[in-house]
């Protein structure tokens, strides 16, 4: 492994649900980088396809959903041509993902304690001596002590009392500590966040964005955090990836998507957002729905819901174009035009001035 | 704490068993028929004076709230009075057949759980597959097969046919077997009588499958069912994402959470097994107490009903106890009220 690998090299991952005699397309054609220690918010209304997209790095789609084709590449090699056995060496141990509920995630007939453990025991952190049980206490104990450093660390307090707690006597931030304790466990290179703080109070919502930052800073463990808040995500980010109807649509740093957002679905997402401290604002919200995704167009996806939509945009597929360094958008109108390789933009032009 | 909450469970089954006792008092003197007509027969042979003497002795000439006084007075010492018909004591009487019983309904018991548990399991990990459809439709079919019937039909094919097993009884003659607790098995263990526990365990196989197969069928569907929801559950998600074996988030996350419905069925099935097996006893000739009940309510023989039913509520209660101190060791967050 080269020092310029980045560590997850995403590649035009397209995954989909067979639902009856239709596909469900959840994620087409998602393709990014993450380097060491980044963060990357993938921002999107519900059932864009985020949280599946999340699920396919770890191949953990619900049957009959799959990946169907494309490239995870972490640390060079791909995922998806891993084994079984391989692959959930990785979970866990390299790539650990915190959900967004965290009472149902937790297992409500473990204890917090228990559920923390599991996670060393799996991947040997501490010790290795595979004794099976009831003959492993001293690996337990040593186990244990790692759980309560744990725990400590992502800021459960007295943890020695709470090592036998059941999650159902948890808060929902200390839930949300405990799941992040569960990732954080083998000390993993990557961790997928799936909306970690949507449903906690916006205190504690504050208390775990900043538990996470410390994390990412202290560990260099590189998040990629998926999220319907694009607030959320302009704070806490490097680079934000816009989907819309399973296509990243823009993709950029949190400054150009921030100050200049180039697809109209970003600018309507900002248009959103209530800004506190201005009164009388009117918040514009974007009209029409997010389309099936089972019957999507080949051409623009926004387009039945775009103020500037024009013929040539249900023409055909629109390629991410780079419209400035690194800055990606998927739209014909906003965009420099500065084509990308494989996309014919002349017949393009050709059909927009014949209008 | 937890054992504190179980001795009042416990004792709180003994207003239940007084209820119990009350409504059954009632409710078999509600059924036409004077038990001294039926006892005496048709014959016609006897005198008034004689049917006099045994209504007193029974105390049936007594007004209904002073027999019910009687009832209630030997019951609370442990009294469930004489058998009309038998002439022994109720008591004696339950405690001779109930072993029998009880071995037959612990035999269904374990024989569905066997079955059901896998297939249950099974059926759910692989949703629709041909596993999955085919024992989905035999538990159906386990579910409407009539007992006696299927009975009937696994006599002829495995004792009539293959000589495999025993047609009916508990055990063969000539094992010697010497009874002390009166369950067969148990006590061929304890005297250790080889030929004896191999005889009444073959004897136990086709009643115990007949008796135990529309169970399992309930447990198995019930069971995937629940595993179904506990394998969609973002914890079974939780453990995937954290590496766990396939196998082992199936057993240790998904069906340790799915055990609270079923252990509820399992506990009301336990009353079907033990109260619903008079057809099955008859079948195989199972010296249960099934058959003895059937009988004593044709001979409104009332002490006899109205222990055994006694009995029947009482193991009903006991068993759901079980279950409701089971669920607390399956589901934290449920605790004993």
């Amino acid at each position: 492994m080269n020092s310029n690998t980045p560590l997850l090299e995403v590649n035009k991952i397209n995954s989909v649900f067979p639902s009856g005699d239709k596909i469900v397309r959840a994620v087409n054609d998602v393709s990014f980088t993450l380097n060491e220690g980044e963060i990357l918010g993938i921002v999107g209304e519900s059932g864009c396809g985020k949280s599946t997209m999340l699920l396919s790095l770890l191949r953990l789609i619900r049957y009959p959903g799959k990946v169907e084709s494309g490239e995870i590449r972490f640390r060079g090699d791909d995922l998806l041509q891993m084994s079984n056995s391989q692959m959930r060496a990785m979970r866990g141990k390299e790539i650990a993902m915190i959900f967004q509920d965290p009472l149902s995630t937790l297992n409500p007939a473990f204890t917090v304690g228990e559920q923390i453990r599991e996670s060393l025991r799996l991947h040997n952190i501490v010790g290795n001596s595979n004794a099976p049980w009831p003959f492993d206490r001293v690996q337990r104990e040593q186990e244990k002590q790692r759980v309560l450093q744990i725990m400590e660390e992502v800021g459960i307090p007295s943890p020695m009392d709470r090592y036998a707690s059941y999650p159902h006597q948890f808060s929902g931030g200390m839930q949300q500590r405990t799941l992040i304790a569960i990732a954080l466990a083998c000390n993993p290179k990557l961790l997928l966040a799936d909306e970690p703080t949507t449903a906690l109070d916006v205190t504690i919502q504050a208390q775990i964005m900043n538990l996470m930052k410390q994390i990412n800073q202290e560990r260099g463990t590189a998040i990629i955090l998926v999220t319907h808040d694009l607030g959320l995500a302009a704070e806490f980010c490097d680079r934000i990836a816009v989907m819309y109807a399973g296509r990243i649509v823009e993709q950029g740093t949190v400054d150009e998507i921030v100050e200049t957002p180039r697809h109209p679905y970003t600018q309507g997402l900002l248009n959103c957002r209530p800004r506190i401290g201005e009164r009388q604002q009117t918040i514009r919200p974007i009209d029409g729905n997010v389309p099936s995704l089972a019957n999507l167009p080949n051409s623009c996806a926004f387009a039945s819901r775009c103020s500037f939509v024009k013929d040539v945009c249900n023409e055909g597929p629109i390629p991410l174009f780079e419209t400035e360094h690194g800055h990606l958008n998927r739209c014909l109108l906003t965009s420099d035009y500065k084509r990308l390789p494989e996309w014919d933009w002349d017949s393009i032009v050709e059909q927009e001035r014949a209008q | 704490m937890r054992g504190i909450k179980i001795l009042e469970r416990v004792l709180g089954t003994i207003p239940i068993m007084f209820g119990v006792a009350i409504i059954v008092f009632f409710f078999i003197r509600l059924t036409p028929g004077d038990p001294v007509d039926i006892m005496m027969g048709q014959g016609g042979s006897i005198s008034a004076g004689e049917l006099e003497n045994l209504r007193e002795e029974f105390h049936l000439n007594e007004p209904l709230h002073i027999q019910l006084w009687y009832f209630l007075r030997d019951a609370a010492q442990g009294d469930l009075g004489y058998s009309y018909v038998l002439k022994q004591p109720v008591t004696a009487l339950i405690g001779e057949r109930l072993p029998a019983t009880i071995e037959l309904a612990l035999g269904a018991l374990i024989f569905s759980l066997l079955v059901a548990f896998p297939i249950g399991v099974i059926s759910a990990v692989r949703q629709n597959s041909w596993l999955d459809r085919l024992s989905m439709s035999t538990a159906f079919l386990g579910i409407s097969m009539p007992g006696f019937w299927l009975g009937i039909i696994l006599i002829l094919l495995f004792s009539v046919q293959l000589h495999w097993l025993p047609v009916q009884g508990r055990i063969k003659l000539g094992t010697g077997l010497e009874q002390h607790t009166g369950y067969f098995v148990l006590d061929s263990i304890l005297t250790g009588n080889m030929e004896a526990l191999k005889s009444s365990l073959l004897h136990l196989v086709l009643p115990s499958v007949t008796l135990g197969a529309p169970v399992a069928a309930v447990i198995a569907r019930v069971l995937r069912s629940s595993m179904l929801e506990t394998l969609r559950s973002d914890y079974v998600t939780l453990a995937r994402s954290k590496g766990v074996a396939e196998w082992w988030v199936v057993i240790k996350h998904a069906l340790r959470n799915a055990m609270i419905p079923t252990v509820t069925v399992v506990g009301l099935q336990v009353g079907i097994l033990l109260g619903g097996n008079m057809v099955i006893e008859t079948v195989f000739g199972w010296p249960g107490l099934g058959r003895m009940v059937v009988k004593a309510i044709f001979d409104r023989d009332f002490p006899l009903i109205q222990g055994a039913v006694m009995i029947y509520a009482f193991t009903f209660v006991m068993a759901n106890l079980i279950v409701d101190v089971m669920y607390t060791y399956l589901n934290p967050r449920i605790r004993l009220g």
